[in-house]
């Protein structure tokens, strides 16, 4: 009971403080559940660099990551480094995307996602809470908890998976960077996407 | 009959040059159906000419814009071109802002859009087929977004005779393209701690304000209203870097500018406000009245107005009223034309296309019909037939001659307003451009006051006609001068036949001249044997006779033989040197080259069926010290030629405001802004205009 009303009065605390999520600001706080029922939240990694990726399967944008494997060699890459990956939903029930429990366990295993977690926010909250737009749309937090990253994963704004061959990724460039000791060269980058489906 | 009709879906078809829809399909509903389209239905070697993307969503769905806002992916649209073709930049017109849940902003086209890019042939291109490939992709969003693409092509002749095509779609989209000029109100940016500030004095009238962000990070503005003809704009960004985007402004239509922060702070209402306070307008309304009480002295209308003149002698016996009467009808006549004119503008513009004074001239089919009108007239002053109304035979004389009289002061009116279109009278150039940007309300009242201008001197010898004892006293001799008459007006035939080949070659002059003669065997045929005294066996030959003749005439020459004498290109560069002038001929490519190259342009705005631009040209223009000066200064001459209708010409004029030719400007090597000339010119004018911007 205690854990929860902390958790909801720092939400709370979080969405007035942080009106909007500023790059090199604490980032907003947050506690979702899993597909398996499991709780997050983004205290429980502290000293650890997260990377949140919001995520909608049926969005083009992010088939062009999934459908030939890139975003997930990405997730497995950086967790074998110890990064923490948390992939968010935050479509609406009804809405594209959306998924129960049961539907993100399974298609976390169709998709071969190697997430750290694949979070339900269904009514939104943390979405908004970090003005995510479209998906996917990327953060990434540092060991101290503060937002070092915000924007999309590359720099070729299209649907086709043609082009990540010749774009430059600004997570895998952001998280080297990071896990050289080295400051974050491009901390904020335009999001390219479908709008999230709130 | 049937060959009227196969002309004219002729011709639709020919303004319907469309390549294959390509369409979009997603479980089984339709989202996007393009085409690839060009405003022109052949190519003409160095000529620019358009293509544009046309995209058609299904409802509720939406493509993006340059910039898509917070999702989504701008259209693409990669033209692949044969050899020696150029493509200028993909023009995106104004978009909406669209709101989605979670303050998610996009900017969209709903509906249908047009993307268009200009292309520009080579000079030296060969007679054949060209083959224009296109690749598009979009996104297509709803609720969910749907990637597409389409591989398109479009083949067009080479070298052809060239006549404009989809002038629908792309005078609708292209009106909503961005102008690169200064928008026509003041523009103050200012940094505050969260982006900039942009604020608009003098906005034009009222209606609502918004600015679309080019520049990428930029946050969304919230449109605001206009309020006392201010308003301000917060537009959200992190850093401090210059901002640039296009601001619209929606009231009746909708018009967009590209603007940005670096040159906004101090540029300051660099053009001509167009808001219409009132005391502008009712300066506006003057000029248009005095416009139009100088249209009578335009050589246009002066075979018309000569016929008014005599028909007020023939009328110095009757009584006032009688007098009066036909004063009124006449000026009626005019206001009905001018009032009509200003109908169908606005609801043209109501439509979405680009409309301009004169542009009826512009249709080959609208000259000859007047062509038909003002033959039939003369051969009545020449006294082939009499106009007699069914009532006269039986109910006396007095009653019809008054009714028959009143409907030809009537009919006269009308033709002397139609005849004066094409001049553009000295201050109906700023009146008209004035009025073609206003509401509905002030277009009519503009009109209106150039009707009253045109019909003032009537209306005033109508009210006195103790004026016209000065005329000479009716007699025998009025018959004589009747006939003369004719001859004016034949005259004003062959000036329309002259812009009728000018359109169309000269085949078409003959078939419009075959189909007159037929006409005219017509009119001869009833004058001769359609009288009320002749017997009904003859009036019932004369009957089939004119039928046959009109059927010859309106059916075969002219529906058939006229219809498919095909458009004449413009006039092509150097080519016409009959004047002694090397004419350039324009477009604003090869005016910005030449600009930058530091060479002074003397840019004329003609049309051949325009009679003030040719008397300019030949009395001030194509003169030898005219010619000299030219040589001398290096001076580049470019024309205009607006005798066909002209997307580029038109957007060109209405860069300074004007819907009309005659139009001169003179571009001094290095002035920012090109020297407007005045529209009735003379021979010092020009040398001086020449002579004193050039160092």
């Amino acid at each position: 009971m205690k854990t929860i009303l902390a958790s909801l009065l720092s939400i709370t605390a979080a969405a007035v403080v942080m009106a909007a999520p500023e790059v090199g600001q604490p980032a907003p706080q947050f506690t979702l559940i899993d597909c398996c029922g499991e709780t997050h939240s983004l205290s429980d990694f502290k000293g650890k660099t997260v990377v949140l990726e919001w995520l909608n399967h049926g969005c083009p944008f992010v088939q062009k990551h999934y459908d030939k494997g890139d975003m997930q060699k990405l997730q497995k890459k950086y967790t074998g480094e110890g990064v923490v990956w948390l992939s968010i939903v935050s479509s609406a029930p009804g809405k594209q995307g959306h998924m129960t429990a049961e539907d993100a366990k399974k298609t976390a295993e169709e998709k071969g996602s190697a997430a750290t977690a694949v979070l339900l926010d269904e009514d939104g909250k943390v979405g908004q809470l970090y003005e995510a737009k479209v998906t996917p749309e990327l953060f990434i937090i540092n060991p101290e908890g503060a937002l070092v990253y915000a924007g999309g994963i590359d720099d070729k704004k299209s649907t086709d998976p043609a082009d990540i061959a010749t774009s430059t990724n600004f997570v895998a460039q952001a998280l080297d960077e990071l896990l050289a000791g080295k400051p974050v060269s491009m901390a904020k980058t335009a999001a390219y996407g479908c709008s999230i489906k709130y | 009959m049937t060959n009227m009709f196969r002309a004219v879906v002729l011709v639709l078809g020919l303004l319907l040059q469309v390549a294959p829809l390509r369409a979009q399909v997603y479980q089984g509903q339709t989202l996007v159906e393009a085409s690839l389209v060009a405003d022109t239905t052949a190519i003409i070697p160095g000529q620019p000419f358009r293509v544009g993307l046309l995209l058609r969503m299904a409802a509720g769905w939406h493509t993006y814009w340059e910039n898509p806002g917070d999702s989504g992916l701008p259209t693409t649209f990669d033209l692949e071109l044969p050899e020696g073709f150029t493509a200028g930049p993909l023009q995106w017109p104004l978009p909406q802002r669209i709101i989605e849940p979670g303050d998610i902003q996009v900017y969209a086209y709903r509906g249908e859009t047009l993307l268009i890019r200009t292309i520009t042939p080579p000079a030296d291109l060969g007679v054949g087929t060209i083959n224009i490939k296109a690749k598009a992709t979009w996104l297509v969003c709803e609720q969910i977004c749907i990637p597409g693409k389409a591989p398109m092509e479009l083949s067009l002749p080479a070298g052809g005779p060239a006549a404009a095509a989809n002038g629908e779609v792309f005078g609708r989209f292209e009106a909503l393209l961005p102008s690169s000029e200064p928008p026509p109100f003041e523009t103050r940016w200012t940094k505050t701690p969260t982006g900039w500030n942009l604020g608009l004095g003098a906005a034009a009238g009222g209606g609502k304000i918004d600015f679309l962000p080019l520049t990428e990070g930029a946050g969304h503005t919230a449109p605001r209203d206009i309020a006392n003809g201010t308003a301000d704009l917060a537009i959200p960004i992190d850093d401090s870097a210059p901002i640039r985007g296009v601001i619209v402004l929606e009231n009746e239509n909708r018009r967009g500018w590209t603007i940005d922060s670096t040159t906004g702070s101090t540029a300051v209402a660099a053009a001509a406000p167009k808001a219409a306070d009132t005391s502008r307008l009712w300066s506006y309304l003057l000029y248009g009245f005095i416009g139009g009480f100088i249209l009578n002295l335009m050589p246009c209308v002066l075979p018309v107005i000569s016929l008014k003149i005599f028909g007020f002698m023939r009328q110095a016996g009757d009584s006032r009223a009688s007098v009066l009467k036909h004063g009124l009808a006449f000026i009626a006549g005019i206001f009905v034309w001018f009032l009509g004119l200003a109908a169908v503008i606005i609801a043209l513009k109501a439509a979405g296309s680009e409309v301009t004074w004169a542009f009826q001239f512009q249709n080959p089919w609208f000259n000859f019909a007047i062509g038909a009108i003002v033959f039939v007239f003369a051969l009545n002053l020449f006294g082939v037939f009499e106009i007699v109304l069914p009532g006269r035979a039986t109910t006396g004389l007095a009653e019809a001659s008054g009714h028959g009289g009143l409907a030809g002061s009537f009919a006269q009116g009308i033709l002397a307003t139609l005849l004066a279109t094409p001049c553009t009278a000295p201050f109906l150039g700023t009146a008209l451009g004035f009025a073609f940007s206003q509401s509905p309300v002030v277009i009519v009242a503009m009109f209106a006051s150039i009707a009253a201008g045109m019909g003032s001197p009537y209306l005033l010898l109508s009210a006195q006609p103790g004026w016209l004892k000065f005329l000479p006293k009716p007699g025998a001799w009025m018959e004589r001068l009747k006939q003369f008459m004719g001859f004016p007006l034949a005259a004003t035939l062959l000036w329309l036949l002259f812009v009728i080949g000018q359109q169309r070659g000269t085949e078409a002059i003959i078939w419009a001249a075959a189909a007159y003669l037929c006409l005219g065997l017509a009119a001869w045929i009833y004058g001769a044997f359609l009288g009320p005294l002749s017997p009904p066996r003859t009036r019932w030959l004369a009957a089939v006779g004119i039928a046959l003749a009109l059927l010859l005439g309106l059916g075969y020459f002219a529906g058939d033989l006229f219809a498919r004498s095909a458009a004449k290109g413009p006039v092509e560069a150097g080519g016409k040197e009959a004047d002694g002038i090397r004419w350039v001929s324009f477009s604003e490519a090869e005016l910005q080259r030449l600009r930058q190259e530091g060479r002074p342009v003397f840019l004329d705005f003609t049309a051949d069926w325009c009679l003030t631009c040719k008397f300019n040209e030949r009395t001030a223009i194509n003169t030898p010290a005219v010619r000299d000066l030219l040589e001398q200064k290096g001076i580049v001459p470019m024309k205009a030629d607006w005798t066909n209708s002209n997307p580029e010409i038109t957007r060109k004029l209405a860069q300074f405001d004007r819907v009309g030719v005659p139009f001169y400007l003179f571009y001094a090597s290095g002035a920012e802004e090109p020297a407007v000339l005045p529209e009735l010119l003379t021979e010092q004018i020009v040398l001086r205009a020449l002579g004193a911007k050039t160092p």
